[in-house]
Parts: C-alpha cells; sequence; structure tokens
C-alpha cells in the first residue's frame, strides 16, 4: 500500500513544484488579455456607459448574458460534488474538487457583473442592509437584492464548501516541504493531524454543506431567473424560467467540468485518476440535460407560439425566422441536436467526443442567455420603440478576459493546490481489491474491459 | 510530558494496536489514532463518533431564519414607500432572503461548529507525526505517564510493523 | 389633499409638430446628444411623437401618439429598483424618480412597458451659449442614472406651495407642464384626477377615451382620446 500511496501522492503533488517556462507564459498570456478587459471596463467607468453597445430600449446585452453565463457555469461543482457525495457514487472522487474549483471562481466571476454593468458600479455596496447616513435601506421587493443575498450565500457556501476538504491536503503539504512554503500551508491547514475525531467531525460537516448546498444552488439561479420573469416583457413574464434556468445551469456547468477535466487530464498526465469511465458518466449526465434543456425550451417555445398573444408573437418570430434566427438554430443544433448525436451513440461517447460537445453546449448556452435578453427588450410592446442591439468593444473584450480570468484562476490553483483531493482518494482506495467484485471495481473506476 | 505512538502501515495492524491499548487498560478517549484518510471501514474510526454539529447547524439555520425576518419586516416598516402598489411588507419577497439567510446560518455555523470541535485554527498538539501523510497510521497515548510507559509500548509492539516512537 | 396628476391626449387634434418634445427639452435640462450617439439609439425624449402609417400608397394616412412617462398606479418600473429610486409618491401620485438614489441598474427601463424611461449614457454636454437657457427649478442628471418625464413636478410643486401659502386649492388649468403649454393645438390636457371638476377628469370618462397598454395592469393615468368610426 505505501508503494500506491507514494505513486498516488507524488503524482498528484507534482504540479506544486517547480513549472516550465511554458506555464509561465501562457499565465502571462492569460494575465495580459484579463488586464485588458480591466482596462475595458476602467474605460467604460471613466468614459461613461456610453461606450458599450447599450441603447434604447435594449438595456441590457453582453454583460448581463455574462452574468447569467457565469452563475450557470457555476452549478458544475454543486451537482458533481454535493449530490454525487449525498448519493454516495464512487466515481466522483478524483472529480470533486475540479468542479468545486469550477463553482468558486465562476461565482466570483459571475458575481462581479452585477457590478460592471451598473452605470454608478461605485456605488454597488448601497444593495447591502446596513445602516447608514442614507436614512434608507435596500428595497427586498427588487430581485436585484434578492440576487445579492442568494449569489453572496451561494458564493459563501460555496468556498466553505471547497475549502473544508482542502485541509487535509494543505496538511500533507505542510508536512512535505520546509521553509517558507511550511509556514503558509502549516497557516491553510488549521493544524490539523486527521485524528479520528477530527475526521469524523469533517465528514460531518461535509455531509450538512452538501444538503445545504443543493437547496442554495437551485435557488441561486431561480433568482436569477426573476430578474427576467419579475418583469412584465414579452416572453420573460414566464413561469417556466425558474426551473428552466436551472437546468440550464446545470448543462452548461457539467459541459465546462468535462472541458476543465479533460484539459488538466493531459496537462498534469493524470490518465490513471480521470479515466474514461468519468468521461462516459459525466457524458451521460450531459446527455440526460440536453434532452431535459431541449423539454423546457420546446415547452416556452410551444406556449408562446401557441398562444398567440400580440407582443409575445413578434419576439417569438423575430428568434424563430427573423432576425436572431441564425443565433436560435445554431443553439438548437449545438445545445440539443449535436450532443445527443454525440453522447448519444456509444462509439461517439469518448473523451474527445464528450469534449467537443461541451464546448458546443458552452456556447450554445451563451447564446441562450443573450437570446433570453436581448431579443425581447428589442421588441417590447408599442413597434415605434423597437430596437437593435449590437456589442461594442468594451463588451466584448469584458466578456472574452472573463473567459480568460476563468483559465487563469484554474491554472494559478492547480498550481498551488493538489486539483484532485489526495485524501478523498486514499478514503476510495479502501476497502482492499479482494473484498470487491471485479463488477463493482469497474463502477468505482476503471477502465473499460 | 512525553507522548508514545507506534507508526503501522495497514488498517488491521492499526485495530490490532488499538485493541491491545483497551485490553491495557485505556479508555478511547486516551488512544489517539490519526490517518491521511478517514479509514471508515475499520472500527477504530468509529471512535468519537457522537457531535452535536447538526443541532448547531439547526441552530444556526433558525437565527438565520429569525435575523432575515426582522431584516426585512423592521426594514420596510423602518421606512415605508409605496413601489408598484405593493404591500409596504411583502411576504413573497421576504421569503425569498428568509430562504437564502437561513441557510446561510446553517453552512455559516457548521464551518465554525467544525472549527471549534475539531479544534482546528488552535497550536498543533506534540502527538503528530509526519509520516502519516504517507499512508502510515499512528497509534498512541499523549500522556502515559512514565509509570505506565512500559505498559502502553508492549500493547503497540503486540501489533505488527510497529514503529515505536516518543515525542 | 392628496393630488393625482393625471394627463389626456387627444389624438384627434395632435399634428404631429412636435413642438411639446422641443419644450420638454427646455423645461427639464434634457441635452441633444449629437447625431452620433442619437443614431446609437441614445437621445432622451422624455415625450416622444410616435408616427404610424396607416393603409397603402396612395390612401396613407399618418397617425401621431404622443407618448410620456404615464405615471402608473401600479408601476412595474417601481419594485424592481433596488434603491428605491424609482418610487410612488403619496402626494402627488407620480412615479418619482430620485436621481441620487439611482445606481443605474437600468432595470425600471426594461420592465417598462412603455420605453418611456431614460439612461445618462454619458454627462451632458452643452455648448455655449445655450448653457445660459438651463432651468434653474431642474437639476441635471450625471452619467449612469436613470430619467424620465416627471409631470414638469417642478411647476406642479410651485403652483402648490404658491396655493398653500394664498391658502387656496390649486386651480384646475394653473399648472401646466412644459409640452401642455406648447402645444398649439391644445391637444394635451393636465390637472388633478382627484378632483371631480377638474377638466381631465371630464376628459378621462370621455366615451373616446382608452388608456395605453391597459391590459397590462399598470393602471396608466393618461387617457387618449380618439374618435371610433363607426361602420
Amino acid at each position: 500500500m505505501s508503494a500506491n500511496e507514494d505513486r498516488l501522492s507524488a503524482t498528484l503533488l507534482r504540479p506544486l513544484g517547480r513549472s516550465g517556462v511554458l506555464w509561465y507564459a501562457f499565465v502571462a498570456f492569460l494575465g495580459t488579455i484579463v488586464a485588458a478587459g480591466l482596462f475595458a471596463w476602467f474605460f467604460q467607468m471613466w468614459r461613461g456607459f456610453g461606450v458599450t453597445g447599450i441603447r434604447w430600449p435594449v438595456y441590457w446585452g453582453f454583460l448581463i448574458t455574462d452574468f447569467v453565463f457565469w452563475i450557470g457555469i457555476s452549478h458544475a461543482g454543486t451537482l458533481i460534488s454535493a449530490i454525487l457525495r449525498l448519493v454516495n457514487a464512487g466515481w466522483r472522487r478524483p472529480v470533486t474538487r475540479c468542479a468545486e474549483v469550477i463553482t468558486a471562481f465562476a461565482l466570483m466571476i459571475g458575481g462581479l457583473f452585477p457590478i460592471i454593468h451598473l452605470g454608478k458600479p461605485w456605488l454597488f455596496f448601497w444593495l447591502v442592509p446596513y445602516p447608514n447616513q442614507r436614512l434608507i435601506w435596500p428595497n427586498f421587493r427588487s430581485p436585484l437584492v434578492w440576487d445579492f443575498f442568494a449569489i453572496s450565500t451561494y458564493l459563501t457556501g460555496s468556498l466553505l464548501f471547497l475549502f473544508l476538504p482542502m485541509i487535509p491536503d494543505f496538511a500533507l503539504v505542510r508536512d512535505r516541504s520546509t521553509g517558507m512554503t511550511k509556514k503558509i500551508y502549516g497557516l491553510l491547514a488549521l493544524g490539523w493531524r486527521g485524528t479520528t475525531g477530527q475526521w469524523h467531525r469533517l465528514e460531518v460537516a461535509m455531509q450538512i454543506m452538501a444538503i445545504a448546498i443543493i437547496p442554495v444552488a437551485v435557488s441561486v439561479h431561480t433568482i436569477v431567473s426573476f430578474d427576467f420573469s419579475m418583469a412584465p416583457v414579452p416572453m420573460w413574464h414566464s413561469t417556466i424560467f425558474g426551473p428552466y434556468f436551472v437546468a440550464g445551469a446545470i448543462f452548461s456547468g457539467i459541459a465546462g467540468l468535462i472541458i476543465a477535466m479533460a484539459a488538466l487530464r493531459s496537462v498534469l498526465k493524470l490518465h490513471e485518476y480521470l479515466q474514461p469511465i468519468h468521461f462516459e458518466n459525466l457524458g451521460k449526465l450531459l446527455l440526460t440535460m440536453s434532452l431535459l434543456w431541449g423539454y423546457f425550451t420546446f415547452n416556452e417555445r410551444l406556449t408562446a407560439w401557441y398562444g398567440n398573444g400580440t407582443s409575445e408573437i413578434n419576439t417569438f418570430q423575430v428568434t424563430q425566422g427573423g432576425s436572431f434566427a441564425p443565433l436560435f438554430w445554431t443553439m438548437v443544433l449545438v445545445n440539443f441536436v449535436l450532443p445527443i448525436l454525440i453522447l448519444g451513440i456509444r462509439r461517439f461517447r469518448t473523451i474527445t467526443g464528450c469534449v467537443i460537445a461541451s464546448i458546443g453546449i458552452v456556447i450554445g448556452m451563451w447564446l441562450e442567455r443573450y437570446l433570453i435578453v436581448v431579443p425581447s427588450l428589442a421588441h417590447k410592446y408599442l413597434p415605434y420603440s423597437w430596437g437593435t442591439y449590437s456589442p461594442r468593444p468594451t463588451e466584448i473584450l469584458i466578456t472574452v478576459a472573463t473567459f480568460a480570468a476563468m483559465i487563469l484562476l484554474y491554472t494559478l490553483f492547480a498550481k498551488f493546490i493538489p486539483i484532485i483531493s489526495i485524501w478523498e482518494m486514499r478514503a476510495g482506495e479502501h476497502p482492499a481489491e479482494d473484498l470487491i467484485a471485479a463488477a463493482e471495481r469497474r463502477r468505482l473506476g476503471e477502465t473499460h474491459a | 510530558m512525553t507522548a508514545v505512538y507506534a507508526l503501522y502501515t495497514t488498517g488491521d495492524a492499526a485495530q490490532r494496536a488499538v485493541n491491545s491499548l483497551r485490553a491495557a487498560g485505556y479508555a478511547d478517549r486516551d488512544i489517539t489514532i490519526i490517518s491521511a484518510a478517514p479509514m471508515e471501514d475499520y472500527e477504530f474510526s468509529h471512535i468519537g463518533r457522537e457531535s452535536y454539529v447538526w443541532y448547531f447547524a439547526t441552530g444556526g439555520a433558525i437565527l438565520g431564519f429569525l435575523v432575515a425576518t426582522w431584516l426585512t419586516m423592521f426594514t420596510e416598516n423602518a421606512w415605508p414607500i409605496n413601489v408598484g402598489n405593493m404591500p409596504i411588507v411583502a411576504w413573497y419577497p421576504n421569503l425569498i432572503v428568509m430562504f437564502e439567510m437561513t441557510m446561510l446560518g446553517a453552512i455559516i455555523s457548521t464551518v465554525v461548529t467544525l472549527i471549534i470541535t475539531a479544534g482546528l485554527g488552535r497550536r498543533m498538539p506534540k502527538l503528530y507525526d509526519p509520516e502519516v501523510t504517507l499512508g502510515k497510521i499512528l497509534v498512541g497515548v499523549a500522556a502515559p505517564g512514565d509509570a505506565r510507559m512500559a505498559d502502553v509500548e508492549r500493547a503497540l509492539l503486540a501489533a505488527p510493523g510497529a514503529e515505536l516512537k516518543t515525542v | 389633499m392628496a393630488h393625482r396628476w393625471g394627463m389626456a391626449v387627444d389624438l384627434d387634434r395632435c399634428t404631429g409638430c412636435g413642438a411639446c418634445v422641443t419644450a420638454c427639452h427646455a423645461e427639464n435640462n434634457i441635452p441633444t446628444v449629437g447625431e452620433l450617439q442619437a443614431s446609437r439609439g441614445r437621445a432622451m425624449h422624455w415625450i416622444r411623437v410616435e408616427r404610424y402609417f396607416e393603409g397603402e400608397f396612395p390612401e396613407v394616412s399618418m397617425k401621431y401618439r404622443p407618448v410620456m412617462c404615464q405615471q402608473c398606479d401600479a408601476a412595474p418600473c417601481e419594485p424592481v429598483c433596488p434603491t428605491y429610486a424609482s418610487h410612488h409618491s403619496e402626494e402627488t401620485g407620480l412615479n418619482a424618480q430620485i436621481y441620487n438614489r439611482c445606481i443605474g441598474t437600468r432595470y425600471c427601463a426594461n420592465a417598462c412597458p412603455y420605453n418611456v424611461r431614460f439612461f445618462d449614457f454619458f454627462n451632458p454636454v452643452w455648448d455655449k451659449p445655450l448653457h445660459l437657457q438651463l432651468n434653474p427649478d431642474v437639476s441635471i442628471r450625471e452619467v449612469g442614472v436613470m430619467e424620465k418625464c416627471t409631470f414638469c413636478v417642478q411647476r406642479i410643486t410651485a403652483a402648490t406651495i404658491t396655493a398653500e401659502a394664498e391658502k387656496r386649492e390649486v386651480k384646475d388649468g394653473e399648472v401646466k407642464p412644459a409640452c401642455v403649454q406648447s402645444c398649439p393645438s391644445k391637444a394635451l390636457v393636465f390637472g388633478d384626477l382627484a378632483d371631480p371638476e377638474s377638466e381631465v377628469s371630464r376628459l378621462a370618462e370621455s366615451p373616446r377615451g382608452s388608456k395605453l397598454l391597459e391590459d397590462l395592469g399598470t393602471a396608466p393615468k393618461v387617457t387618449y382620446l380618439q374618435g371610433v368610426e363607426h361602420a
């Protein structure tokens, strides 16, 4: 067992050691894009919001699309980590931290957008209910205030959910290092030893957090959907938005996770731990979510088309056959048709296949958010006030920078903290091999026969 | 005060060591077992199973619920402003905020309870060996006293593969 | 006495001349955004004249409809504002916009079915000597806030204060917003809907009257009068 142990921690701790020039170059490249995005935002604050493409009557555009998109991506962690933990699915072990990291960083990025899109971003703290000399409190009837509570709760919960199982791994790194590194990881490990009492308490805490974080995740994206469904805008004021958004969030989250895992697998040489079975299982989940997405989309559009409401039908037509049609049908292709073909046919459900489907889905889900936000605002009730929207460099740059920021944060995380939870892998290796039947062994994560 | 412990390479051996320490008259709470992963398949991992984390979590949730109810009701009544002909104390929206703060209360109280009861954030006790991170299991007694030192050593050596140490 | 200020717009009298739009700009310090920004959809016309064509050539007729903030009694723009910048004023019955509380989320503009809310995309600029013409009773809005028609609340407040000082009620027709004052065909009528004797209350009951997007449940306070031809 010792040899196995050593190999496990040796492989998973290798990224924490020296990195090659390529790593630094990659980080510098991403950092430049992120810096450019920050510059674009400061330019927007300094010059005025008019540098964006926002106009009458389309007052929300790329930035709100990005907001909903990134909050959606953040649902990866909750599904994999919390739900699979609760149903005791052994194959989740190498995947949980990858997923939780996506959640944490996607939430941080997504949570920035309610600030970025403000006309006066420096006053964002007015949404926080604290006694102040303005003698006024935030309006609890506003979905934006609900957003504040939901996203901060989810962010706090996710960060803690990510941090708690990292404590034993910090202790591991602390014990293997010297000098300043030992001090820093020692601080992070909070004096963890690994006594039976500590393990038990950690497991119970993780259990409670898993149970608590799932309803929070569902509520977060439902509340984000309320930003739209509470307004009397054609095709926004729909009761299906809550479940639609949550399903879409889980959908895009799993796709993001598959891409991240595939990248980690090839870059960090984790072939032994991130095996085809993991992608196979996630691929099947992704297929299920794709069907669910198709179901919700059909529901929403059938109701609008059948109901023939004057304003709704205008908005409907503009996505179906009008100016937004190319984007709409691309979205249907990459969100529904391609995933069913790639993930539904066993031969194509390989790691490469899953990654291709996932990239398509990430693009498709971004398009879905865009197609919810813009066409409805461009075609409200009075035809004289219909309009158009096209993004300008500021918004495009900020959008691209968020993708770069996500990859950058992920890269930095994998450098300093083991991306696969070492103690969870160890815990999953027991009981001894001869005690499990071959079928069970396959389920727990070995390659296909 | 010296602590006596031994490192074992298998969970089986560690279990044997714990059993012989018990036979030597040591209560479960005096025996320290440290491992790099929770070893759920062995009986010794269930020592110290009772915990009150659930009660604290529920308590935190209730606290969050009450705070949110007070916050929304109090602020809405403090500055009663008519928006869209909605009631001054609007329960539908308030429920949303109350739900979020309930969950936040549960989460934070769970983490705080964990940190306090697991002894995190405090100075690490002496009884520890970094070799545990290589996969070995530490079984020992923190302060047996000079008189009982020999008993402990004998009990620990009874299990196979023991590396006896003191600290 | 609490007022409920409302308007009546007679579409049969409106010629589409646009004097109301110009007067509103002058009275409320609304900047002209310039050709480039106007082409980018940033023009801020608190009252606008919507123009629709009816029929096919050569039997074409034009319909004009001035649209301003309807000061809805159940305004969808109010509950969505996180900072209470958009709220309902109990003394005037108007939808009030507090520029100092606005942080520019633009949710209110999305929620407004009439699209009568406007965002300040840039700080306003008046080329000299136009800055001498600014109305001192109306604040200048800075970049990042929402603005909209206020029924010239500065005129309403002035008249209310004067009436109170003189220990009398505000007379019907004493307050005229800039658009009402400048309309050459007297298509716009302004008054207190809480006063059953006022002209606007009478017109609100007219068989020619209807409200814009009434089925949305916003309870607008502007009545549009239009003769309906019976076959």
